[in-house]
């Protein structure tokens, strides 16, 4: 090896070195930044990458020359290496130079956490996730009592914390977007607070193996403007209010299609299934404005698709993941409010 | 057992067949006592998985404990006793065997075994009059699943026991031959030891 | 006729005693719930549950692990003729044998057959996610196909094809006639095809096989259909299986190497297995612990995992994750072992930094137990773990990163030969320094919280455990393929197999870092949209990795079969197992050879690692050809 030779291989190291991580910043990695956390993960990523991209380069360049130079050529098949076994200095070298870059990344991390964990200010509003197989619930405390519903609405700007919660088994409730994400562990509260910072309608995303659903437990988060959301929780108070006792009464129909029934856990239809009047958008089950319309359903059907909804699947979706429990969880007289919003919503529209 | 008068199966084509050359002995530990000993260090962290779930649910999720009204305390301790002198029989059969003493071996074992027996027979007794049972909560599961495990050490432990017996009446076992009692030795020792650990922490912690 | 073959050990006899436990297993199960007046006195899924317990005992006696140790503990004089010994015909690869190379084989066969079928699954995977919404299976079959998936590569194919390696080669390289408990080996080695038939065989189970994961997380796993019961008992047979090897391992290590053979002169292979062993035997329990506890919740009740009763969730984590981490350098550590030993053969020099390269292994193996918890650091667990947990699985880079540059620092000034073996474990070394580098940032909390549970994650499992153990495997086996079947692999598909699969292995795996971030959940049969291009061009990459593991396949039936006959030390190499024929003599040496220097000593003009004495006397035959001795 000359010096000529050293040179070489450096620039090389270099040159890849800033080449990868250029390439590598280039790329978008993040989802949109919609958090105050999301920044500071953001740049947390590039300081990784920064430091990353040079350790690879230098061992596969390392690793490439040899190969280059040293390859066995005709005639040398007999030869060897000469016997190195070794080299205290550069077997230190190598120990202490991963060892600073762990310490330094360590505790930047560290320091990064703290201030992700930091406990939010009193007051902050709290909203409770609750997981089920295969939906969220979202409980917003107000000051007029909790309201119950299967999307969430937050405000911007303004610090929120979630209680997150399990019926059954572990979820994992995340907001790509905000890039914080916890378990919902049954038998115990998991929790953290963050920002939204941006305005618009973001995925929810269960990331925790739930079970066949998980796949589909895919709902939304929708910041709002603090006029619109006041506005907004306003209107769903008024829909929700206290658990449904008497049957009958205008709204009740609505109410169990946007939020369910918390005192006897039955999951929101909406937090699956888009319906225009209810002004819900899920995804995981058919649309059923489109759907109900098309196969030109009965109430009578509608009900027994609630009440078993195993016995006919609908076609490209899957068994076993809208809840069969509907016929334990309501009431006769809350099926009948229920299938009745429903066929009147659909049908009535044309 | 019947298959023991078998042939063996794979004919012998070649006469030259000859055995493999003698292992050098790379180490003063005999590789049998070695090797009972790793498995311990098995079966010890097995405990520690069940000491764990106990852990968790005594202290981290603070299940009440002990489980039930009270643990028979007096019970488990006089069975602890028991337990701890099928140790000492053990250990004077092992002696007895080193000395070809093969009266006090046979008497030793037999009483060994026995002792044992007892135990496993006072455990399920108790098991039968605790008044809860593991669906009752986690702190009775975390009770059965320690005590069951070790008793099921136990029983594994008789089994061996069982063994060595039958080698010692049918003569076999001696000073020049004794791993086969030594090493099930050992293992009824790590029994009874445990059972120490398990007593404490549930019945008496 | 029949009769005789049935009391013989063999198939016959494993299939009538098959057939016996499930009636054992039928008349227990009724007849406890009759003694307990449970209704209904049948219960088809008890009795399931028994027969997986039980009936593969039987069918292990069948076969005939135990006769040796009945006749033994009927007190019986036995005698050992090494009748079991050796394989005269590619019959005896398919009865109870006690020659570790005949075991090794085994191993290695067997594990690679659950390799293609591991291997096909992903490809069913990766056909049902070419494409957003569903192509082919069923959310549920989709579960279980990944889950198996997952299981049969690492508990049926990693593990115990390091472990079946390790048979072949250890005893020769320490130049020991056999492994210290014959016996036990085969015992470990047949207990698995139980476990991964069993695991294969949920698929028939009413329900489906098992669907949550391979971590298969309490409450899920406890809720689950039967299915879940096939994996919860077939881990405890392979776990018990490498519990065995390693206890094995470890005793013959320590007491039967020759003489000479300090521990610093024993090839790194062997400190690899070394180490590995040690972290065999004490965390594989705590896997074992967790399954009995999810089999105790499901079938008896009990509640350790059910909050409503007290139980706690997170508990089955930390003792799964206990093992489960470890579990990651049982399936990485002999691979680097491997690597020493290619690299140092085919770069024609010394191991650089022998020393720190074996402690470095014991540094892991510590460290390994540290840091279980950075699984889960999304878990709700409490907060202030995270931080220790960070500190602890980020040191684990520095042991690494020694091992990583000394290997490097090898290659630099040989002479190398860039040969399919030595392609595998250069390869090797870029695409396991990339996954331990993902692996690094996993570790760093702030960002494992957005990405884990990601496809990030999946991209880290496959560098290592593809990019790492895999590419090590492939090393080892062609490495000592030659040694093993006496016949040379055909280069030229040896290294295409190397570059398709480098190639494709980078297109499949590597974009999924970005969709994870981006914000693709793994365990997922249907993803939005904006995944689709990605996940199209990853499903046609992984086909070619799937089309190039069957050259592989190819290469090595074909050439086992006719391929040119190799020398005893095709490589030219000094370690013990080299100096003798291709494949070696049944009972591996005439006389022990003696150490007389490090393994390694290439360069060194004249340098030898082990003599042998040149006029071996015929070791005196005991009785008719055999040697008996009375196991005492
Ligand atoms: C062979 C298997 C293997 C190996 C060797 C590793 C090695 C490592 N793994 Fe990995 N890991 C898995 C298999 C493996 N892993 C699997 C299967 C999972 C998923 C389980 C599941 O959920 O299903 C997982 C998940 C996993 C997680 C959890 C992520 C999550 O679920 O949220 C984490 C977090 O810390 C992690 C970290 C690490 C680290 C730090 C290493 C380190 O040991 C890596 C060390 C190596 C290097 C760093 C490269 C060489 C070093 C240098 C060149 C020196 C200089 C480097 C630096 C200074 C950075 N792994
Ligand atoms: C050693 C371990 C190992 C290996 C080698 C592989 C190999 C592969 N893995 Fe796997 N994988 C895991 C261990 C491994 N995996 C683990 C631990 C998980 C986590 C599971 C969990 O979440 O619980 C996982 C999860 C996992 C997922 C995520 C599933 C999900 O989260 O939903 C995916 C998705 O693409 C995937 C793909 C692949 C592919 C394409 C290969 C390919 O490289 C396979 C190539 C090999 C073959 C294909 C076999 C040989 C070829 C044939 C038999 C011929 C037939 C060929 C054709 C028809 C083309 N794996
Ligand atoms: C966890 C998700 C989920 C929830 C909650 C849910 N559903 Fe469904 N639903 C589905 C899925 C998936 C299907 C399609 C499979 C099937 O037909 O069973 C479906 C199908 C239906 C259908 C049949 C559609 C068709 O075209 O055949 C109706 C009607 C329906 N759901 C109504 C409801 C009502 C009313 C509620 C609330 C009381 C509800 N669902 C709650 C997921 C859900
Ligand atoms: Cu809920 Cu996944
Ligand atoms: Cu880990």
């Amino acid at each position: 090896m000359t010096a000529k030779n050293w040179i070489v291989l450096l620039a090389i190291i270099v040159v890849a070195s800033v080449i990868g991580i250029v390439f590598m910043l280039a790329l978008s990695w993040f989802p949109e930044q919609g958090s105050n956390v999301a920044p500071e993960i953001d740049t947390f990523w590039d300081v990784l990458v920064i430091v990353s991209v040079p350790i690879f380069v230098a061992v596969t360049t390392v690793m490439l020359f040899s190969i280059w130079r040293w390859r066995q050529r005709p005639g040398e098949e007999d030869l060897d290496g000469p016997p190195i076994h070794g080299s205290t200095k550069l077997e230190v070298i190598w120990t202490i130079i991963p060892t600073i870059i762990i310490a330094a990344l360590t505790t930047y991390a560290a320091i990064l956490l703290v201030d992700i964990q930091a406990a939010p200010a009193k007051g902050t509003r709290v909203v409770n996730v609750n997981g089920v197989q295969f939906a969220w619930d979202f409980e917003t405390q107000t000051a007029d009592g909790p309201v119950k519903t299967a999307k969430l609405y937050l405000p911007i700007n303004e610090p929120v914390k979630f209680n997150v919660r399990s019926k059954d088994v572990i979820h994992d409730f995340w907001v790509p977007a905000f890039r914080l994400k916890v378990d919902a562990v049954p038998g115990i509260t998991t929790s953290y607070n963050l920002t939204p910072t941006k305005l618009g309608t973001f995925d929810v995303v269960c990331a925790e193996l739930c079970g066949l659903g998980h796949a589909y437990m895919r709902q939304t988060v929708t910041v709002l403007t603090a006029e619109r959301y006041a506005t907004m929780m306003a209107k769903l108070t008024k829909a929700s209010g206290t658990p449904v006792a008497a049957a009958g009464g205008d709204g009740i129909g609505e109410q169990l299609f946007v939020a369910g029934n918390p005192a006897t856990g039955a999951t929101a239809c909406g937090a699956c299934h888009t319906l225009a009047a209810a002004g819900t958008t899920g995804v995981t089950g058919p649309n059923l404005d489109k759907e109900l319309k098309a196969d030109n359903a009965s109430a009578a059907d509608i009900m027994e698709m609630i009440v078993d909804p195993n016995k006919e699947i609908a076609k490209g979706y899957s068994k076993g993941i809208m809840p069969a429990n509907y016929a334990t969880t309501m009431t006769k007289a809350e099926l009948d409010a229920l299938t009745k919003y429903i066929y009147e919503s659909v049908q009535g529209k044309g | 057992m019947e298959a023991a008068s078998i042939p063996s199966p794979v004919g012998h084509e070649g006469e030259h067949h000859h055995g493999p050359p003698i292992a050098n002995q790379s180490s003063r530990v005999n590789s049998e006592v070695l090797g009972i000993l790793l498995f311990i260090i098995s079966e010890i962290m097995l405990f520690g998985a069940f000491f764990a779930a106990y852990f968790f649910i005594r202290v981290v999720s603070a299940d009440g404990w002990p489980p039930g009204e009270g643990l028979p305390v007096a019970v488990a301790g006089i069975n602890c006793a028991i337990l701890l002198s099928s140790s000492v029989t053990m250990h004077w059969t092992d002696v007895s065997a080193k000395r070809d003493n093969q009266m006090a071996m046979r008497i030793g074992i037999v009483t060994t075994f026995l002792l044992g027996l007892t135990f496993l027979f006072i455990q399920i007794n108790e098991y039968l009059h605790l008044g809860f049972t593991p669906e009752t909560s986690a702190s009775a599961s975390v009770f059965f699943g320690l005590t069951g495990l070790h008793g099921a050490h136990v029983v594994i432990g008789l089994l061996l026991l069982w063994m060595s017996a039958v080698r010692i009446f049918k003569g076999k076992v001696g000073p020049d031959h004794h791993r086969g009692l030594e090493v099930p030795g050992i293992y009824w020792h790590f029994v009874d030891a445990m059972w120490i650990v398990v007593f404490t922490t549930i019945y008496i912690l | 006729m029949m009769a005789a073959k049935i009391r013989q050990p063999g198939w016959y006899r494993a299939l009538a005693f098959s057939i016996l436990g499930v009636l054992v297993c039928l008349g227990l199960s009724t007849g406890l719930r009759a003694a307990f007046s449970v209704d209904p006195v049948y219960d088809g899924e008890s009795v399931l549950q028994i027969s997986l317990l039980m009936v593969p005992l039987f069918f292990l006696g069948g076969i005939g692990c135990f006769d040796y140790w009945l006749r033994w503990a009927s007190g019986r004089t036995v005698v050992d003729d090494h009748a079991d010994h050796g394989a005269k015909s590619w019959r005896d690869y398919f009865k109870v044998n006690t020659d570790h190379k005949v075991i090794g084989i085994q191993y290695i066969v067997v594990s690679f057959f659950f390799m293609f079928i591991g291997g096909l699954m992903a490809m069913l995977v990766r056909a049902e996610l070419a494409a957003p919404g569903r192509q082919f299976v069923d959310p549920n079959t989709y579960n279980g196909i990944f889950s198996v998936h997952a299981t049969l590569l690492i508990f049926l194919f990693v593990i115990p094809v390091f472990a079946g390696i390790a048979n072949y080669v250890i005893p020769l390289m320490i130049g020991a006639p056999d492994m210290a408990f014959p016996r036990l080996n085969a015992l470990s080695f047949w207990m698995l095809p139980v476990a991964g038939v069993m695991m294969l065989l949920s698929f028939l189970a009413p329900g489906g096989s098992f669907a949550s994961g391979w971590t298969a997380y309490a409450p899920l796993s406890v809720d689950a259909p039967i299915g879940q019961a096939f994996f919860t008992i077939a881990v405890q047979f392979a776990g018990a299986s490498s519990i065995a090897t390693a206890l094995n391992f470890l005793v013959t290590i320590i007491t039967m190497r020759a003489p000479g053979m300090t521990f610093f002169r024993m090839p790194l292979l062997v400190w690899a297995n070394f180490s590995t062993s040690l972290l065999v035997v004490i965390a594989t329990p705590f896997i074992a612990a967790s399954q009995f506890m999810v089999i105790l919740d499901r079938a008896l009740g009990f509640n350790f995992f059910n909050p409503s009763g007290g139980g706690d969730v997170l508990m089955y984590q930390h003792v799964f994750w206990f093992y489960s981490h470890p579990a990651v350098y049982i399936m990485m550590l002999p691979g680097f072992g491997i690597i020493s030993e290619v690299l140092a053969t085919r770069a024609r020099k010394p191991v650089f930094g022998y020393r720190m390269m074996a402690f470095s292994l014991l540094a892991i193996v510590l460290l390994g137990f540290t840091v279980w918890a950075h699984h889960m650091f999304v878990s709700g667990m409490s907060d202030w773990i995270r931080i220790p947990m960070m500190i602890t699985t980020a040191i684990i880079a520095i042991p690494t990163g020694i091992k990583i540059f000394s290997w490097v620092a090898t290659l630099w000034r040989g002479v190398l030969k860039m040969d399919t073996p030595m392609l595998w474990a250069t390869g090797f070394i870029a695409m396991f320094t990339l996954g331990g580098i993902s692996g690094v940032m996993l570790a760093m909390v702030p960002l494992d919280i957005h990405v884990s549970d990601t496809y990030f994650i999946v991209a880290h499992i496959h560098y290592v455990l593809f990019g790492g153990s895999l590419f090590t495997i492939y090393a080892g086996i062609y490495f000592w393929f030659p040694k093993m079947t006496g016949r040379m692999f055909n280069e030229r598909l040896g290294k295409l197999h190397f570059w398709l699969t480098f190639i494709f292995f980078n297109i499949t795996f590597a974009p999924m870092h970005l969709i994870g971030v981006q914000g693709m959940p793994r365990r997922v049969s249907d993803y939005a949209e904006q995944f689709a291009t990605w996940n199209m061009i990853i499903s046609l990459a992984s086909f070619v990795v799937g089309l190039s593991t069957l050259i592989f396949l190819y290469n090595m039936i074909v050439s086992w079969r006719s391929g040119p006959k190799a020398g005893a030390n095709p490589w030219n190499s000094l370690t013990i197992e080299w100096q003798v024929s291709s494949p070696p003599p049944i009972f591996n040496f005439d006389a022990i050879p003696s150490v007389v220097g490090g393994p390694y000593e290439y360069g060194v003009p004249g340098a030898v690692h082990a003599v042998f004495d040149e006029a071996e006397p015929e070791p005196v035959a005991v009785g008719a050809g055999a040697s008996a001795s009375e196991a005492d």
